[in-house]
């Protein structure tokens, strides 16, 4: 899919997540995700592929939302740990018919309204495309993923992983655009923790604070209208 | 142009009206027909644009209409629905696909539905296709794939031409495709002939994928072969041209259909040439039969107008034929205040002319010489006189004065006629003119006004001759119980003054001169001497052989101081007269 699309204020997102603004204060794994020519990438998704992060948390599933607000799925991109329960309040007037045929998980909520409807378990990782079958334009991707440990890039590209323990990872990076497979941006990495300071090294990068993914975007393209549109026309 | 010549007036006044006439509706036709067919080929053709641009809409609208309910059947929840299950190896359920496409391919009426994965393989098709082969490589499924949007083509599929469209099934990326298609073919054809009056058909150079022309008359109506391949090959941008097929003559169109199959797609739009032009050929028909009445009418016309005019001339003519003729009574009983009235006046006022001066020429002639009447009348006696050699016989018949008092006049006159009758015959018979009559004589002039070398031998001959015919009346006369006559007759020989004169009614030719006189006297020598016939000796002179001469003598002329010397004239030739002593009546 390659969609223009504008993206919530990144603050934004991080509100909604509890253990992203808990780690605030922890430095972190840093890095930039940027495109063929160097530019920035907002939207992208850097997370740990390996290994896969089974400490499942005790007291059922981590729960998040994908709001409808003004025939608008908020966020455009959720990226979820596998086991999240997602729910989709309906802020609108409206009724909403929320589903996706994807691979990773098909599902259907048919015409509702409020907050009623039943939360969805995303139990494997994998691209889901939401939409709304009767507002076409209406489209948002819950990206799930083998772990919990994962940032969305700011407006320049930036990302921060903030609460890895030291160890070894695989990081990657994705964004609805990429044309990059996934396998390709795989990126191996060795966190080390010493006291405050975090330090992560790559067999390519010396620094460790400049772990950069670079990713061949799609070319923004502009569609007809009502047939793909993601907002409200 | 000899007959031209010839032809009467009449005749080539109508013949140069009638090719007048027939030129303009000969013009008047030819103009009529390259306009008319002119007309009809520029209407033809404007037609046959027209059908070009219909038809280009009508696939474009189709093509739209088709893409529509394309896009408004791929946002079907239920088909998403049903498209997503091959996803699943459990869910996925071909029969139910197939059965789904047939559904939806009725319900919005198309030739074709075919669904196809988001890759291009086939999950099902209406009509039943292989399912699970990929066609990802066909058009316009293959624009679809890559642009994630809607796509069209025309396109060839198991032999026949569909308009197809390609359009992604979202849910809500791209889960599948469906392709629909309307089959371009005969019906299309027809219809499009229904709308605009043209046949078109859709063919390549090798085949024929639809038309709207029978299939049994395909062949005959369709151009083939090389003829094809030329016009389809040619230059083709809204330009018509003309073929003859099946003795018919087509306008046609050739306008490029973008296809994607294997040869270049046309679309032939043909349209009857004959046909279009046929109303038009009965108005010229009309105008041809109107023409062709006016034509007769205006020869008509042109016969009595012709004749209008001619006919007087014709008139005319046939006066002078008779004029010619010797006719001169005839006169033109034309009366008109034209040219032709005006030559018909003329005509009379010239014949009567002619005739006046017949007269007048008829009346001079039985007094005088027919011979000056005529020199006279022709213009050949100069007015002024001249000075000619003449000579002057002067004859008179012995004791005239005796006879008249013995005889009855009407006896006397017609003694005296008959004689002068033979003397003026003798005169005339010498080439001598009779100047006029004296009461019981003539005097003849010869020479004048006819000039003859020998004019003294032709007097002399001519007195000889008066006295042979002179012997023949009294044989008559005598034979009547009537005395015979006797006459005398002097002639001399000189110049003379010949001309005109006279006052202007009464003017007459005549000789002047000393040698007039002398001639008067030698006749009357001739009681003197007893002899028939006097000569001066001027004349002797000039007698050649054959003339018997008598006696000479020299006598004193009365009025005149001068002798004459005369000599008498007995005959001539073999006919020697005797002279006996004057016959004493």
């Amino acid at each position: 899919m390659h969609r223009s699309r504008v993206f919530r204020p990144l603050s934004y997102v991080l509100g909604l997540l509890p253990i992203a603004t808990a780690l605030a204060a922890d430095p972190g794994v840093s890095g930039r995700v940027v495109d063929a020519g160097g530019k920035g990438v907002a939207g992208a998704v850097v997370f740990v592929q390996s290994p896969a992060d089974s400490a499942a948390p005790t007291g059922g599933h981590p729960r998040a939302a994908m709001d409808q607000v003004n025939k608008t799925f908020v966020p455009g991109v959720l990226p979820v740990a596998v086991g999240t329960e997602v729910r989709f309040p309906n802020h609108d007037q409206i009724q909403h018919h929320v589903y996706s045929f994807s691979r990773t998980k098909s599902f259907e909520l048919p015409l509702y309204k409020g907050q009623d409807a039943p939360p969805v378990l995303f139990d494997k990782p994998g691209v889901v495309k939401i939409g709304c079958n009767i507002h076409d334009w209406m489209s948002a991707v819950i990206l799930v993923l083998p772990s919990r440990h994962y940032s969305v890039t700011d407006a320049d590209g930036r990302f921060t992983l903030s609460d890895l323990p030291a160890g070894d990872y695989t990081l990657a990076a994705w964004h609805e655009s990429s044309r990059t497979k996934l396998e390709e941006t795989l990126r191996p990495i060795h966190v080390t923790r010493n006291g405050g300071e975090v330090s992560a090294s790559t067999a390519t990068d010396a620094a460790t604070s400049g772990i950069t993914f670079t990713l061949t975007l799609a070319p923004v393209r502009s569609r007809p209208p009502i047939h793909g549109t993601r907002r409200d026309p | 142009m000899k007959w031209w010549a010839r032809s009467s007036l009449r005749t080539r006044i109508f013949l140069a009206f009638s090719a007048l006439l027939l030129a303009v509706l000969i013009a008047t036709l030819g103009l009529a027909g390259l306009i008319v067919s002119r007309e009809a080929q520029r209407t033809l053709s404007r037609e046959l644009l027209t059908t070009g641009e219909v038809f280009e809409e009508l696939l474009a609208e189709r093509t739209d209409r088709l893409e529509t309910n394309s896009i408004l059947l791929a946002s079907d929840f239920a088909l998403k629905r049903v498209i997503a299950t091959h996803y699943e190896p459990q869910t996925y359920d071909p029969q139910t696909l197939a059965s789904v496409a047939l559904n939806y391919q009725r319900r919005i009426g198309v030739d074709l539905l075919w669904i196809a994965d988001e890759t291009g393989v086939l999950l099902a098709g209406s009509p039943a296709g292989a399912a699970g082969r990929s066609i990802a490589g066909s058009s316009p499924l293959r624009e679809a794939i890559e642009t994630q949007q809607a796509a069209t083509a025309i396109a060839e599929v198991d032999g026949a031409l569909l308009q197809l469209v390609a359009v992604p099934v979202l849910g809500p990326d791209v889960i599948g495709f469906l392709v629909l298609g309307q089959a371009i073919d005969d019906a299309l054809a027809r219809r499009l002939r229904e709308d605009t009056g043209s046949e078109i058909s859709f063919l390549t150079e090798s085949r024929v994928f639809a038309s709207s022309w029978p299939v049994q008359t395909r062949d005959r109506l369709l151009p083939a072969g090389e003829a094809r391949t030329a016009l389809l090959r040619g230059p083709t941008a809204h330009k018509t041209s003309l073929l003859t097929l099946d003795g018919e003559r087509f306008l046609s169109l050739v306008a490029p259909v973008d296809a994607r199959i294997t040869e270049p797609l046309h679309a032939l739009v043909q349209g009857s040439y004959d046909k279009a032009l046929a109303p038009l050929r009965a108005l010229q028909r009309r105008i041809a039969a109107i023409g062709a009445v006016a034509l007769i009418g205006a020869l008509l016309t042109g016969i009595a107008l012709a004749g209008g005019i001619t006919a007087p001339v014709r008139a005319l003519v046939d006066g002078m034929r008779e004029v010619v003729k010797g006719n001169l009574r005839f006169r033109s009983k034309i009366e008109r205040e034209d040219e032709i009235g005006f030559l018909a006046r003329s005509f009379n006022e010239m014949v009567g002319g002619l005739e006046e001066r017949e007269h007048i020429k008829n009346t001079f002639g039985r007094f005088v010489s027919r011979d000056v009447a005529e020199a006279v009348l022709g213009g050949r006696v100069p007015l002024a006189g001249e000075r000619r050699e003449a000579s002057i016989l002067f004859q008179d018949i012995r004791g005239f004065t005796h006879l008249s008092e013995k005889l009855d006049p009407a006896t006397l006159l017609r003694m005296l006629n008959q004689f002068f009758t033979e003397a003026v015959a003798a005169v005339e018979a010498e080439g001598g003119v009779v100047k006029q009559f004296t009461g019981d004589g003539v005097m003849a002039l010869f020479g004048v006004p006819k000039a003859y070398h020998d004019h003294a031998e032709r007097a002399v001959r001519a007195a000889l001759g008066i006295v042979m015919r002179l012997e023949a009346l009294n044989e008559q006369l005598r034979s009547q119980g009537l005395p015979a006559l006797a006459i005398g007759a002097g002639i001399h020989t000189g110049d003379v003054v010949a001309g005109l004169i006279g006052p202007d009614e009464r003017v007459e030719y005549g000789v002047v001169g000393e040698a007039v006189n002398l001639a008067s006297r030698v006749e009357s020598l001739t009681k003197d001497m007893q002899a028939t016939v006097l000569v001066s000796k001027e004349i002797a002179s000039r007698l050649g052989p054959g003339f018997i001469l008598g006696r000479t003598a020299v006598l004193p002329v009365r009025g005149s101081t001068q002798a004459v010397h005369v000599v008498e004239v007995l005959g001539f030739e073999r006919q020697t007269m005797t002279l006996s002593a004057p016959v004493q009546a």
